[in-house]
């Protein structure tokens, strides 16, 4: 018995998560945008069958969007976090072992058994489960290596000889050899932009090309990295499961502003804003920051002169409590600030993570443990109110009441499966 | 206060440790991953027990059978019926003599409801 890979994926995941608990847009043609409802990051396949383009500015398309009928919505993250985690926890069940690798895909370890070597119809099932129980239509690629089952996922995809199926086993075809010749080498997982474009002066153009080049020449020019990949292209497993992940080195928060701030107090109020989110976060994740970033950036577009700027300072000791981290953060907003500079975006990035439990003590900065207990006490009661009644629930005076840089969301949808208030009713 | 109404039909039996405290939450919802909460609108299903305003816990998608209490995705939405199988046809029927009985037809049968919950405090 040997071992397959499979990258399990939702198809449009943003714009499905809307048609779960909203009966009103099932079928219908449906886009999500990103945030401050600006481009479109999400097509149902009834708008992508319209030819609405991804990525593109909604405000380019209000009169086409408007003349199909589309459905437009904001991105309602906390319906796609409760949807992602339903997903994750039912793919649990369907493989041996699951690396949960972004909102909506995740890569599961299964056992080929001998003699039934095609995994299709597990695939099939599989599938057809997700369908059924959570509403998402899911798409499988299934191969010996991570980068070929990605390759995988997308023939299940795109292919119109296996699209119906959803479900695409290299162990299906006699030759992958045809698949991978018809994998461009910009689709290759891992293969960034430089690399490709290297790849293609050498007249390496597809995935089987790349696989079948001298390793040598790849080698010399993208290292221990470009091998890897070429290896799980011929079907050697470099990059194993990573079924814990790994603790994280960095948290940032930073958001673009519905509209310019133009004034030091509405910028300290937008980084308190992150930094609290952040802050939460890192209590989330049992971890303390030593290093504390600001970074401001004006517009591009808006004609004045660009303007992006960042300033770091060191805590005397590693902390996650907003208080003090907040005593950090608002000079650095204030030393960032310029006049006549409107700022676009803010954000606020923690480095120099350590576990809580390692135990710290600094001469200069007396604090007993227990005062420190309490300090964490604090922290605790304010993230148990504002993860059981909604975020801001509780929050520091720092933030602002109702700040007009607030991300503009004008088309979210309900919070259908984490607000009580928001539960869809059933007529009876 | 809760009210629980089980729907006639076995409670599943969560296994706790011996003196643990009773877990509502994995009593009405064994398998969160594919159920959902949907209030009750109307008073069509008051016979079975189910009030306007109740709370609903849908488990999505079970095979269907005869005489459940299901909700069946219409054409105009949600809809919370007893299912029957008459004649070849699966049809929900309501539980309050005013109501019509309608044909599932195109509809799709979108999951079983398995607790009611009322609540008698504001």
């Amino acid at each position: 018995m040997s071992t397959a890979l499979a990258l399990i994926d939702g198809n449009n995941f943003y714009a499905s998560c809307e048609a779960v608990l909203d009966p009103a847009v099932v079928g219908r043609p449906l886009v999500v945008l990103s945030n401050n409802d600006g481009c479109i990051v999400s097509r149902s396949a009834e708008a992508r069958a319209l030819g609405i383009p991804m990525g593109a500015p909604v405000f380019q398309l209000r009169a086409e969007l408007e003349r199909h009928g589309v459905i437009v919505r904001s991105s309602n993250y906390g319906l796609y976090a409760d949807m992602s985690q339903r997903l994750m926890a039912t793919l649990e069940a369907w493989v041996e072992e699951l690396e949960i690798y972004s909102i909506d895909e995740a890569f599961g370890l299964l056992h080929r058994p001998a003699g039934s070597e095609d995994l299709t119809g597990w695939g099939e099932e599989l599938r057809r489960q997700v369908q059924r129980q959570l509403g998402l239509p899911v798409a499988v690629g299934i191969a010996p290596t991570k980068v070929l089952a990605k390759v995988a996922n997308r023939i299940a995809k795109r292919d119109p000889r296996w699209r119906e199926r959803g479900v695409f086993d290299f162990a299906a075809v006699a030759d992958p050899d045809p698949w991978l010749a018809a994998t461009a080498i910009e689709d290759v997982w891992g293969i960034g932009r430089q690399l490709s474009r290297w790849c293609r002066l050498r007249g390496i153009a597809d995935a089987r090309a790349l696989r079948d080049m001298p390793p040598g020449e790849l080698r010399r020019r993208a290292g221990v990295v470009g091998l890897r990949l070429q290896q799980e292209l011929q079907g050697r497993r470099c990059l194993p499961l990573a079924s814990v992940a790994p603790a994280k080195r960095e948290t940032c928060v930073s958001r673009s502003f519905s509209t310019p701030v133009d004034t030091t107090a509405a910028l300290k109020e937008a980084v308190a804003t992150y930094l609290c989110r952040a802050a939460e976060k890192l209590r989330r994740q049992g971890q303390r920051a030593g290093t504390l970033t600001v970074f401001v950036r004006s517009s591009p577009f808006d004609g004045t002169a660009f303007y992006a700027n960042a300033a770091t300072t060191t805590l005397p000791l590693p902390s996650n409590d907003t208080a003090v981290l907040l005593a950090a953060a608002l000079p650095l907003a204030e030393r960032l600030f310029r006049p006549h500079k409107p700022l676009r975006k803010a954000g606020v990035i923690l480095q120099d993570l350590q576990p809580v439990d390692l135990l710290q003590h600094h001469l200069l900065v007396p604090q007993t443990p227990e005062q420190q207990r309490r300090r964490d006490t604090l922290m605790a009661a304010v993230d148990g109110l504002n993860r059981r009644y909604g975020s801001g629930t509780v929050q520091w005076a720092a933030c602002g009441l109702a700040p007009a840089w607030r991300m503009r969301r004008g088309h979210l949808s309900r919070a259908a499966t984490t607000r009580l208030s928001d539960v869809p009713v059933a007529r009876a | 206060m809760l009210l629980l109404c089980p729907v006639p039909e076995a409670l599943p039996s969560p296994a706790p440790r011996p003196g643990a405290a009773i877990d509502l939450q994995r009593l009405l919802i064994p398998d969160p991953a594919r159920t959902v909460l949907l209030r009750v609108g109307g008073d069509s299903m008051v016979g079975a027990g189910i009030h306007h305003g109740d709370l609903v816990v849908v488990e999505r998608h079970p095979t269907p059978r005869d005489g459940q209490l299901v909700v069946a995705l219409l054409a105009d939405g949600f809809t919370l019926k007893r299912l029957r199988r008459r004649d070849q046809r699966w049809l929900l029927v309501a539980a309050h003599p005013a109501y019509p009985t309608l044909d599932l037809g195109e509809g799709e049968l979108w999951g079983v409801v398995t607790h009611a919950i009322r609540s008698f405090s504001p």
